[in-house]
């Protein structure tokens, strides 16, 4: 952090908050809200002379609340810059005359009541999100008391105690009665693996954490007895093995299996837990003087507003969702937007470190190239057929398009474009069109599968990443799916227009199948809701002209799913058998007369 | 968060699932796994009552 601050090249916003980013890769454009520190940071020598006079005494956040601090105060000992910052929350006043203490005794004048909060906007190339992540709270959990039992601590709370720094002055000592404890439980995966009680996830973090905190226990204090509950150790990483092995040669008691519930003995304070030892198959009794919950990582509850700046998407355990998991891990979906940390997933600090510095890099690369190759798959706006509807830019998952219908005007910016194609098949006046997987491609592809014996096909729309991959897994499996299917690649579920589906009916095709990404693995963030929001609107439309709904199928078919895949396509082609000649040329009449009024009602509204 | 009726439309099993208009979410046929997960309008619902 101190060679952060002092870098020439990094300026290091504290106390900020960003409002708003626009723009595009190289082009990004932040407006941050830098609230009022109170304090004047270059003339603060953080000599401690008005936190002494502060009146003002409130729970410590950084010590976990098992201290205090003054409203005037520094966050943290390490903190950059070093200098005081006033709490206004908890201040007696701005006013000098409520109290005014700190003022008056800071010689240097360095309390500046009057400050006022900034604005400050600049243009960045790109952008790395290192938001963090939030601790798991045990409270809901009532099997374990924490909040009623005293001596029941979480895991940050065992580290501050034991920390140098700490409340305790790094003498480990019990909450009730403030003497060393004689034995110590720690309850591992509290608040994770659990979809019930906390997060269905391994927060990756917690096991090694436990065995440095036992480790560091049996350095300071060799005589405590210190037991650890478990489900699994997971000790994968470099030398964490060994740290496991240098645990249990230390002492440490490791029992399979996690305590149901922790009962206070109300006299001594002593807290009794009754587990099942799963390895020697035998239920346990044990008391100790304190318990330690080993809590896990969720993600921050602010991240729907960081998402909302940067227009990222989530993965279903709520923390942000990479590019690609093996080939772009630090890569946002965004273009020119970087992960680093906890942000993306729990990770400890040497994988963070390492996400870091990879994240770094990639910027660095997009920076020192001074260009950005784009993909040529992207969108063409004919602005002349635009009505202004908005619904393109409504659809774009990366707000590529800006609609304004009173002043009638659209904007594109092609840089942002990924080629989802899904304000393509919303526009209902032909005004943008796909530099590839153009519709003239698209209806090319299905005339010439329903040239010929139509009535044994089934058209199905796959979307690039993954269900055109899932099908990929399925032949590689060498699984069997019937060769009735006729597979037509787009990048995303969200280019299947309502066009190509009807045409596809009017051809011929008995069946059709629309699929894509499941909604959490959608690789253009949400461009998949538009695409079972299209659906849906044609299946009333089916059902409105006569033609049986059930015709039309939307799968979700991840890459991975290739079992899925051949088993979907073998009730489809059971599906595909009962639909009969007499049914498809029905639809063929009914489709080409709607085709007809269509076309009739285009040519009245051109005159 | 209201429960609906819905049905799948590759296996025809009508099944309850969580609704809220505008809202959109996946959903899965309980029995053949598909997505294929219609809602059940109100007025079929009538009809068939009545039938």
């Amino acid at each position: 952090m101190m060679d952060v601050g002092r870098h020439p090249n990094i300026k290091l916003l504290t106390c900020s908050q960003v409002e708003s980013i626009s723009g595009y890769v190289g082009n990004f454009h932040v407006r941050v809200h830098k609230k009022a520190r109170y304090v004047v940071e270059s003339e603060c020598t953080a000599c401690n002379d008005c936190v002494e006079v502060c009146p003002v005494i409130i729970p410590d956040e950084y010590q976990q609340g098992l201290s205090s601090r003054k409203a005037i105060y520094i966050p943290f000992p390490q903190a950059v810059p070093s200098a005081y910052l006033i709490d206004m929350n908890n201040c007696l006043g701005t006013n000098p005359i409520a109290c005014g203490k700190c003022a008056e005794k800071c010689d240097k004048k360095c309390i500046d009541y009057d400050m006022k909060d900034e604005i400050i906007e600049f243009d960045v190339g790109t952008v790395i999100v290192a938001t963090g992540m939030d601790v798991f709270d045990p409270t809901p959990l009532d099997e374990y008391g924490y909040g009623t039992y005293e001596n029941v601590i979480t895991s940050m709370e065992f580290e501050r105690l034991l920390s140098a720094g700490g409340p305790s002055d790094g003498h480990f000592i019990r909450p009730t009665d403030r003497r060393k404890p004689k034995t110590v439980g720690f309850i591992q995966c509290v608040g994770s693996r659990c979809e019930q009680r906390g997060q269905p996830y391994c927060s990756n973090i917690c096991c090694m954490n436990t065995i440095k905190d036992t480790l560091l226990l049996k350095d300071h204090y060799p005589d405590i007895e210190a037991k650890v509950f478990y489900i699994d150790m997971r000790a994968f990483g470099k030398g964490f093995e060994d740290l496991f092995k240098r645990s249990k040669e230390a002492g440490v008691q490791y029992i399979r299996g996690i305590p149901g519930e922790i009962i206070e003995d109300s006299k001594t304070r002593n807290l009794k837990i009754l587990v099942e030892d799963t390895t020697a198959n035998k239920m346990e009794e044990h008391e100790f003087e304190m318990m330690v919950l080993s809590v896990g990582v969720t993600p921050r509850l602010d991240m729907p507003e960081v998402q909302k700046l940067l227009t990222l998407s989530k993965t279903p355990d709520g923390f942000f969702m990479e590019a690609h998991p093996k080939l772009k891990p630090v890569d946002a979906p965004t273009s020119g937007v970087f992960f680093a940390g906890c942000a993306e997933a729990p990770k400890d600090v040497k994988d963070s470190v390492t996400q870091a510095s990879a994240a770094a890099a990639r910027a660095e690369t997009l920076l020192a190239a001074g260009k950005v190759k784009l993909e040529a798959i992207t969108s063409e706006l004919n602005a002349d057929l635009c009505r202004f509807c908005t619904i393109c830019a409504q659809a774009c998952p990366y707000k590529a398009i800006t609609v304004d219908p009173k002043k009638k005007t659209i904007s594109y910016i092609e840089a942002l474009c990924k080629g989802c194609g899904t304000c393509g098949a919303e526009c209902r006046f032909s005004a943008i069109k796909m530099k590839h997987f153009t519709d003239e491609q698209i209806v090319s592809q299905i005339d010439t599968y329903l040239e010929e014996d139509s009535y044994d096909k089934v058209i199905i729309f796959a979307c690039n990443w993954c269900s055109y991959a899932g099908a990929d897994t399925c032949g590689g499996a060498r699984l069997q799916y019937p060769p009735s299917s006729r597979l037509i690649r787009t990048m995303c579920s969200g280019r299947v227009d309502e066009k190509f589906v009807l045409h596809a009916f009017r051809k011929g095709a008995p069946m059709v199948v629309v699929s894509g990404c499941h909604y959490v693995d959608c690789h253009y963030i949400d461009a998949n809701r538009w695409t079972q929001k299209r659906v849906e609107k044609l299946w009333d439309k089916l059902e409105r002209l006569g033609i049986r709904p059930e015709r039309l199928l939307l799968e979700w078919i991840s890459a991975a799913e290739g079992r899925r895949f051949a088993q979907t396509m073998q009730d489809i082609e059971e599906l595909r058998k009962k639909v009969t000649k007499e049914e498809i040329e029905h639809t063929i009449k009914i489709l080409t007369e709607e085709e007809e009024k269509e076309r009739q009602k285009q040519e009245k509204l051109k005159k | 968060m209201e429960e609906k009726d819905f049905k799948c439309l590759r296996c025809g099993t009508i099944s309850k699932f969580p609704y809220e208009k505008g809202v959109m979410m996946e959903r899965q046929c309980l029995k053949c796994g598909s997505n294929s997960i219609r809602l059940v309008k109100e007025k079929k619902k009538e009809e068939k009552k009545k039938e």
